[in-house]
Order: structure tokens, then sequence, then C-alpha cells
């Protein structure tokens, strides 16, 4: 009996639903349709069914021990629990994520770095009218002309130009 | 000084900005060979002041305090009038042919001056136009992917849920399974019960009407004929009886 009210733990599904980025968002959908059949089915079901009245059975039924001999196998009776063979997938399931899920915070990070790294190049640029072209191609590499590759004006290519 | 030998020549057109070669070069290689690595001052927008297109500001006010507003143009015109006498300058046919090319020229860069040189800066503008929208485009993108990147690491943070209802419907079927199987079992023995009792029912039933059937069959086959007749005269006189009574009644 005890381990039969494992406990629901309460699922927002309103926090839920935000944090679930659009490309999944099928797949949630899915998820949540069946999870409220399941909760449907459960409510629909009555916890304790109902008492059989012994009573009445052993005053209209004339064999003698058979109400008793029922009352006394059926009360002594006790139904197997359905044995969960999920959760402990499901606990897999959830370290393989997690372990992902840090892997890829962790890449989200260095990348959030570079970026800043960038933003604050940038920021921290001489205005254009003050540089000159080596200045120019100091921040931007991009720009610099290949002198070796081109050695005529104008190191470049005449249809980048 | 060297840089005002350039702006001699392209006197009347504006400076087109540090992005112009001669002025750059200069004050760059004097950095390089210092080896200093301070960031360079900016570059002055404009020239030096100069009058008449040609004499250097700082000469009027070198001369000022000594000579006051007059002296370079006193001094102008004695040197030029030393260099015409002693024939220093000797007048000739390119004298005419120079006075006539300065005209020309002095004439072509005024009225034209300012538009080339409006010209040109608008070139420039567009660069730096073109650059400045490059970066700032960059910049509104890398503010973008930062966001987003930040955004998406919160969204990771949600996936216990997603556990979490899965392990809710593990639970929940487990659950319904059991009372699904609760309510199976009292079923059953519920209709072992009833088949019972109505098993006994029946049996009483059919009992009864076999007992009913069986009575009638053998009162039937016990009225002997000369039975019959008795009971048929008997009914006729208790007839005969009754409707005297009757009409006795109604007459009455």
């Amino acid at each position: 009996m005890a381990g039969r009210r494992a406990a629901l733990k309460a699922v927002d599904w309103v926090a839920f639903a935000e944090r679930v980025p659009p490309n999944q968002r099928s797949m949630f959908n899915n998820l949540k349709t069946r999870t409220d059949a399941i909760s449907a089915k459960l409510a629909s079901l009555p916890e304790k069914p109902p008492a059989i009245d012994w009573n009445h059975y052993k005053t209209v039924v004339a064999k003698a021990g058979m109400v008793d001999e029922f009352e006394k196998k059926f009360s002594a009776l006790k139904v197997p629990e359905p044995v969960d063979t999920q959760t402990s997938l499901i606990d897999t399931q959830e370290a393989e994520a997690n372990k992902s899920a840090t892997s890829y915070i962790e890449e989200s990070k260095t990348r959030v770095a570079q970026y800043e790294k960038e933003l604050e190049k940038l920021k921290n640029m001489i205005p254009f009218d003050q540089m000159t072209i080596e200045d120019l191609n100091d921040a931007f590499p991009e720009t610099k002309l290949d002198k070796e590759k081109h050695p005529y004006w104008p190191h470049k290519p005449i249809a980048e130009l | 000084m060297l840089s005002r030998l350039v702006f001699v020549t392209a006197s009347g057109l504006k400076s087109s900005g540090p992005l112009g070669a001669g002025l750059v070069h200069a004050s760059r290689s004097l950095h390089t060979s210092s080896q200093s690595l301070a960031p360079v001052p900016p570059l002055p927008e404009k020239g030096g002041k100069v009058r008449h297109g040609i004499f250097p500001e700082e000469l009027f006010q070198l001369l000022y305090p000594k000579t006051g507003v007059t002296g370079p143009y006193m001094l102008g015109t004695g040197l030029l009038v030393y260099l015409l006498s002693k024939e220093i300058y000797v007048i000739n046919h390119e004298t005419f042919t120079a006075a006539a090319i300065g005209a020309v020229l002095i004439y072509g860069v005024k009225k034209f001056g300012p538009s080339v040189a409006a010209f040109a800066d608008k070139l420039n503008e567009e660069k730096v136009a073109k650059a400045q929208e490059v970066k700032d485009v960059a910049m509104t993108n890398l503010t973008q992917a930062i966001e987003n990147e930040k955004k998406e690491q919160w969204r990771v943070e949600g996936r216990g849920m997603l556990f979490d209802a899965k392990r809710n419907n593990v639970a929940m079927l487990l659950e319904t399974n059991y009372r699904e199987r609760l309510q199976m079992v009292t079923n059953e023995v519920k209709k072992r019960l009833d088949y019972q009792v109505a098993l006994q029912n029946l049996h009483r039933q059919m009992e009864k009407e076999h007992m009913v059937n069986w009575v009638e069959k053998s009162v039937v086959s016990s009225i002997t004929p000369q039975q019959e007749k008795e009971s048929i005269a008997k009914c006729i006189a208790d007839l005969k009886a009754l409707a005297k009574t009757t009409q006795a009644k109604a007459a009455v």
C-alpha cells in the first residue's frame, strides 16, 4: 500500500509551455494530450471498488459454507501492485539529458563570452573619422588589401570593386 | 612644416579628412620610428590657416608685436620691389604666361573649389557611413545572439519538468492499472455469488412449477366420471336454488 500513491509531482504546464522551443512544440502537445487522457482515465475510476454485501449473500445463498469461504478468501486476497519498469528508464534518461544539457550550457557560455568579447571590441573602437587605413585594417582584418597576392592597384580582383 | 607644404599646393581646397594620404604618412612615420604605442591624437580637420592662400598666419602673428598689422605687407612689398629693381627676378614672357595661368587657376579654384571639395567629402562620408552601418549591424547581431543564447539556457533549465511529467504519467498508469485489477476481482467474486443466487432461485422456481403441474394433473386425473356426473347434478341443483332465491328477491 505504501508504494501505491507515489507522489504525483505537480507539473506547471503553463511554465513548461513557455520553455518549449518552437521546434519541439508538436512533441509537447502530444505529451500534454497523452497526460490529459491518462489523468482523465484515472479520475474516472473510483479509488476503492464498492464493497460486497456479505450479510445479504449469507442470508440468500443456501449452501452453507460457500459465502463464508468466499468472504474469507476475498479478504485474504492481495492484489499485486503492477510492477514499475519505466521509472528507472526515465531516471537514466533524465541523467543523460542533464549531462547533455550541462555540456550545451557550457558551449553556449563560451559562445556568449566570444560574442561579448567582440561586442566589447566593437564598442571600444575609435570612431571611423578618426581612423587611418591601418587602424581600419587592424579593427577589421578583412579590409586589409593583400599586396603580395595582387601587387598592382587596386590590390583586389576587379570583380570585388 | 612639411605638412604645410602639402597644403600650399592645395590652395582653397578643404582638406579631404584624415584619410588623405600625405598628411597621414608624415605623422605615421614619426610615430612608428619612435615606437610609442600611445594612441594617435585625432588629426586636425582643417589645415593651418593661411592668408591670401599662400602665406601662413603664423608669419603675421610673428611680426605683429614689432610691426603691427601692416608689417608683413610692407615686408612683402619691399621684397617684391627689391627683387624687381635689382633684377634678381627678371621680367620676361614667362612672367606674363605665369600671370595668365595663375589668373585662370585662381579663377577656377575659387569658382569650382567648394563644389569639388563637397563632392570629395561626400564620397568619404559614404565610405564612413557604410563602415558605420556594418559596425552597427554587427553590434545588433551580437546583442541579439547573446539574448538568444541566454534564452536557450533558460529554456534548458526547464528540462526537469519533462521528466516529472513522464514520471507522473507512469505513476498514473500504474495506479489506474491497480484500481482496475481491484475492480476486476470484486466483479468476478460478485458474479460468482450472483450466479449461485440466481441458480438457487431458478431451482426453486422450477420445483414450484413442477409441483403445481403435478398437483393439477393428479387432481384432474382423480376426477372419476361418476363423480363428475354427481358434481354436475349438484351444480344444476344449486343453480336452480339460486335462481329461485333471486326470483324471490326480485319479486319482493
